[in-house]
């Protein structure tokens, strides 16, 4: 059915690993589940049908130092047959929100692969801009689009500033 | 030597046992031990060392030594933890860092250390009065609140019992008050205190914090504390308000949370509705309020988001539920308009199915609608409206449109549509999924389904044939795989089920809750008897997330208390619990020690590790974790589903077939074992696994063994209830000689103690003790021998006609198909080595003197020389089969039962590759069950 924005439980990472055998998601360990869980537990949500269906899931954190206080974007993912429902959008307003209310953080980053288009153009219509590129972020994905070149560059996201953005 | 000196020289030690070489680190350890024989620190590390080389007994003895000098130094106690972990023993844990904390009260690491020993082993109530103590000496608000958790963790563990429950939280709640700042400083503490408040039912209390600006802004941000909130309100019947509020954030901070438009739906039919006419018309005009309210913003989000209509559809399904709809057409309508606006979405099937259990004429019309839609396979979207429509439509089916013939039909339009849309994504990389994936999935079901009906394997051939060929387009395509999985497994086709499930490749949880499609009975396939360990080892692999989570989940357990994330850790400890305790991860080993008996000696070492294992686990309370939602189901509702249909021998495995498979190996390990309760409790290393409520554990081991059940016995193929059968009767028949024959727990223990001490030359601790203890309780222990050896007994009429009835079950099942063939001998086999464990004690000739086994050695004999020529005829069988398998002749027939699905795309050659490798696949198992099957007759001789 429809999107209940939902807690991240632990218990989800149980489900959300089944759900999303998709390439351009890494499936993450266990500990990597928890370690989110037990820091930034209100940065991770889940978008969850009504009978348990899991439709998609973000994680994200909070880190950086003075002006670079900021909430990060880790993981999305939307399950194949629920995409292009703005579910996407949804968790990264509610991230955003969430950095800027309860953290207080400047800004929302988050690293994207090169060669993932789909996702440097929703990111983009956003609002988001790329500010630098990262070399090997990601572990090796085989090769993408445009050939070798592009396998190991990756871009970084954007700061995209709050102008509303509380002082640290 | 001074300190810095000494430093200086235990540097490589932790080096090597950072890097694994526990070797070097006894090497090194013991030499500087020669020099400073009394440093404890020194000993820790060896210790360590040796429990990761597996020594365990000479650790323990170290381990001992260490802790009897009650260390309080922070290298000591850090390297202490992970020998005592590594071996098991929390309980050690805990008094070490007490004792430590007990000679230096103010040290507050120490306090913290000792109060984690106890939330890791779960001891909430000894963690709830150290937090209280930290917290009065320390003066930190922190501790407080790890006390005010601990108490509400102990209310809430199972073992508590329900009166005290309440009183838990009245202390939590005592304690919470008690703090000096306001619990809403921060969100999880606030999230603490209101489940706090809602349990004990102190609303008021509760309103004045979440009306409080601060509660008000946590709320705002935080969807657990939020989720709270709404529960307390609905708890207090304040269901109006809430439906005010969710309706305030959907239309003007344009929520589209779900939970919102529940909280509005909740609200037009609060749970405390009277039922008179009033309460009727006040409900008609809150209905009208909302789908007002639904209506514009369907409006306004138009493709945009789906909540709206569905929200529409969800207040007309409630609305009949209670007699409150005034338009007979409405639901239909609504699902119409669904159908037009979200139709080319690949949601809409699982989006509309919860609202279209039709019948009759309402059906006739929904599906006349279906069928009216003009769609054209040219474009994206007239492809997925075809592929709904074939869904619905599909989900509808009666029971009598199902036949063979309508299905073929069916099977056809789905399959000749799938290839007509290929060229749609033809420009795709095969790294992305292809739009028309689904039409194949749904030719792959009816064919299935065909398969189910008509009993014809030709339709599994079809099935597998077009999955392979879609994946060949889309290589992702996860759930093709699922479903090549589930084929290759009924076809007999295990290499090739495996590949596919590789494909997979599954990682971390996902062992846990997918694994069970390709690994359960996966021993029917395993050949580790002629030494292929392949499904063994993936059994072991598959475990190790297990093995992972033990360790770290009781690690963030600790973490989320440093952060002081106290809403995490109910969850974090539920988790833990749910993958140590994981029905699949039983299964998995059930299925392993299954295939392991094939393939080992089977030594008295073995019965009494596995016996032991296996005790444990029967012990336990189990979570099915299995994701069944995900293997795809387009089968109509009037019939079984994919993964039923797809089961093996039509039986899904589950908690019952656990259960009765484990009384089954645990009832014969245990006669064949020395190990008795008394036994097992002084020589077991690690402390035991938490106490199981359940009712039924309480009984004596001996009578919950022989407990069947129908419930759990109707998990059991019926070839699989024929061998619990005659394992029953045997074990019945041999358990008075194996009561008579098996040593005293004082003789048993004696010779471990020996064993011990020529070991590691020192004597086993609190052996002595349990020697007098025994030998004092149960004085004429020593005297059974002089007791009468029971009188020699027939074997029973079940065990005798086993294996030539199994003979020709073996026969019919070999007509059926290859792999009810091979499930009947793998069980014939296992027959066997039951046989084996069973008798095992009776065969060297000073026991048989002894005790006078004459009469019964002879039986045996009789029933292993029965069993063994039944076995080879079942050998040579298979043998003959296999023959027949990777034959032209039958690659052929296999590409003849194809000619439906094959078209220009899916040449000969294409299918020839298919049929190939299945037919390889089943050559490959036949031959090598049937060549194991006679290496275990001849290693049991
Ligand atoms: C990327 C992803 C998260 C998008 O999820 P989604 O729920 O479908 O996205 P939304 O519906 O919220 O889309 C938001 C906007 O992004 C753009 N967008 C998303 N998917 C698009 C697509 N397939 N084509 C073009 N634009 C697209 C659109 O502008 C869209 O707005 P619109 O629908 O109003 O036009 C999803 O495709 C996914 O899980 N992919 C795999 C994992 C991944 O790549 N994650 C990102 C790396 S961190």
């Amino acid at each position: 059915m429809c999107a209940c924005t939902c807690l991240f439980s632990a218990h989800s990472a149980l489900k959300s690993s089944c759900r999303n055998l998709d390439l351009w998601t890494e499936t993450y360990g266990i500990s990597f589940y928890l370690s989110y869980l037990s820091r930034w537990p209100d940065l991770c949500c889940v978008q969850e049908a009504p009978n348990g269906r899991m439709m998609g899931y973000i994680l994200g954190k909070a880190e950086g130092q003075g002006n670079e206080w900021h909430g990060h974007v880790t993981a999305l993912t939307v399950a194949p047959e629920y995409r292009r429902l703005s579910l996407a959008r949804k968790m990264i307003d509610l991230l955003e929100f969430v950095s800027d209310e309860m953290y207080k953080g400047f800004f929302v980053d988050l690293y994207v692969r090169c060669t993932n288009n789909l996702a440097i153009d929703m990111y983009e219509g956003m609002g988001y801009s790329v500010y630098r590129r990262v070399r090997e972020y990601y572990g090796s994905l085989g090769i993408g689009k445009g050939g070798r070149d592009e396998e190991d560059a990756f871009g970084e996201f954007k700061p995209r500033y709050h102008p509303y953005a509380h002082p640290p | 030597m001074s300190a810095a000196a000494l430093e200086r020289q235990l540097r490589p030690i932790y080096d090597s046992l950072d890097t694994g070489s526990n070797k070097s680190a006894i090497v090194a350890c013991n030499k500087l031990l020669k020099k400073h024989p009394n440093n404890d620190l020194l000993k820790a590390l060896k210790a360590l060392a040796l429990v990761r080389s597996q020594k365990v007994e000479e650790s323990l003895v170290l381990c001992d030594e260490i802790l009897a000098a009650k260390p309080t130094d922070d290298a000591i106690l850090t390297a202490m933890m992970h020998v005592l972990r590594g071996l098991g023993r929390q309980m050690d844990m805990i008094s070490m860092f007490e004792e430590a904390f007990k000679q230096q009260p103010g040290n507050e690491d120490l306090g913290a250390q000792t109060f984690f020993a106890n939330v890791r082993a779960g001891h909430w109530k000894t963690a709830q009065q150290i937090a209280t103590r930290m917290h009065k000496q320390f003066q930190e608000d922190r501790y407080l609140y790890w006390s005010v958790i601990s108490a509400v963790l102990q209310a809430n563990d199972p073992s508590t019992p329900p009166a005290m429950r309440e009183l838990l939280y009245k202390l939590a709640h005592r304690l919470i008050t008690s703090a000096t700042t306001p619990s809403y400083t921060n969100a999880d503490r606030f999230h603490l205190h209101l489940s706090i408040l809602r349990h004990l039912g102190l609303h008021e209390e509760a309103h004045k914090l979440l009306d409080h600006e601060a509660g008000k802004s946590i709320c705002s941000t935080s969807l657990a504390c939020n989720e709270l909130r709404r529960d307390i309100w609905h708890a207090d019947g304040r269901w109006a308000e809430e439906g005010a509020l969710a309706e305030s954030k959907i239309v003007e901070k344009k929520d589209r949370n779900w939970l919102e438009f529940l909280s509005m739906l909740d609200a037009v039919y609060p749970p405390n509705m009277a039922d008179d006419d009033a309460a009727k018309t006040e409900c008609s005009a809150r209905i009208e309020h909302a789908r007002s309210v639904f209506e514009a913003v369907a409006e306004k989000d138009g493709l945009k988001d789906r909540s709206g209509p569905l929200a529409l559809l969800e207040l007309e399904r409630r609305a009949r539920k209670h007699g409150c709809s005034n338009d007979p057409e409405r639901l239909l309508n609504l699902l119409k308009s669904y159908f037009d606006k979200f139709g080319s979405k690949a949601c809409c099937f699982e989006d509309v199915k919860p609202f279209i259990d039709f019948d009759g004429e309402v059906l006739a019309n929904w599906t006349s609608y279906l069928q009216s839609k003009e769609t054209s396979l040219t474009s994206l979207t007239g492809l997925q409206q075809r592929i709904n429509i074939h869904k619905l439509l599909r989900y509808n089916l009666t029971a009598s449109e199902i036949n063979v013939e309508s299905e073929a039909s069916r099977a056809t339009l789905y399959a000749k549509e799938y290839i007509d849309a290929l060229p749609l994504g033809a420009e795709l990389p095969v790294t992305e999924l292809q739009p028309a994936d689904d039409l194949a999935i749904l030719a792959g079901s009816a064919y299935v389904s065909l398969w189910k009906i008509s009993e014809d394997v030709k339709y599994l051939h079809c099935a597998a044939t077009l999955l392979e060929f879609a994946l060949t387009r889309s290589r992702q395509c996860y759930l093709i795989r699922l479903m090549l999985v589930r084929i290759y497994r009924l076809l007999g086709a295990p290499s090739v089920a495996l590949e596919h499930y590789r494909g997979l490749n599954l990682k971390q949880v996902q062992h846990d809750t997918l694994s069970h499609i390709l690994l359960s009975r996966a021993s029917t396939f395993s050949l580790a008897s002629t030494g292929d360990l392949t499904f063994a080892t993936e059994c072991l692999e598959t475990s190790q997330i297990y093995v992972s989570n033990s360790q770290e989940t009781a690690d963030f357990v600790v973490r989320a208390f440093t952060q002081e994330k106290y809403s995490q850790i109910p969850e974090f400890i539920a988790f833990e619990d749910r993958l140590d305790n994981s029905l699949q991860r039983d299964t998995i080993k059930m299925e392993h020690v299954r295939m392991r008996f094939t393939h080992e000696a089977i030594t008295s070492d073995i019965i009494d590790l596995e016996l032991i294992e296996l005790k444990f686990i029967f012990d336990r309370n189990h979570h099915d974790n299995r994701d069944f939602a995900i293997i795809p189901n387009y089968q109509p509702r009037s019939q079984l589903t994919f993964n039923e249909q797809t089961a093996l021998f039509g039986k899904t495995d589950g908690l019952g077939w656990l259960l009765t498979f484990l009384k089954l190996y645990i009832r014969a390990l245990q006669q064949a074992s020395d190990l008795d309760d008394v036994v097992e409790e002084k020589l077991l290393i690690g402390d035991r696994p938490k106490q199981n409520l359940d009712p039924d554990t309480k009984l004596p081991l001996h009578e919950r063994l022989r407990k069947r059940q129908d419930d759990q016995l109707s998990e059991l193929s019926s070839d699989e209830l024929t061998l619990l059968k005659y394992a029953d009767d045997l074990a019945d028949w041999l358990e008075c000689y194996h009561d008579h024959i098996r040593p005293h727990p004082s003789v048993v223990l004696a010779e471990a103690a020996k064993q011990t001490e020529l070991k590691t030359g020192h004597p086993l601790k609190g052996i002595e003790l349990a020697l007098q203890e025994n030998g004092g309780a149960n004085g004429n222990g020593h005297n059974k021998k002089d007791e009468e050896p029971p009188a020699a007994k027939e074997p029973p009429e079940g065990v005798v006609q086993f294996f030539d009835s199994i003979k020709s079950r073996f026969a019919a099942a070999q007509n059926s198909s290859p792999v009810e063939a091979l499930h009947v001998a793998t069980l014939a086999q296992e027959a066997f080595i039951f046989l084996t464990v069973e008798t095992q004690r009776f065969k060297p000739a000073s026991v048989v003197k002894v005790h006078k086994l004459g009469p019964l050695v002879q039986s045996v004999k009789a029933l292993r020389a029965n069993a063994i020529a039944a076995l080879k005829e079942i050998s040579a069988a298979l043998a003959k089969q296999a023959d027949l398998e990777a034959t032209a002749d039958k690659r052929k027939d296999f590409i003849d039962s194809c000619s439906a699905v094959m078209t220009t795309e899916i040449d000969h050659d294409f299918v020839f590759g298919v049929a190939k490798r299945v037919t390889d696949s089943r050559k490959k198992v036949l031959d090598g069950v049937g060549k194991g099957i006679v290496r275990v007759c001849s290693s049991y001789l």
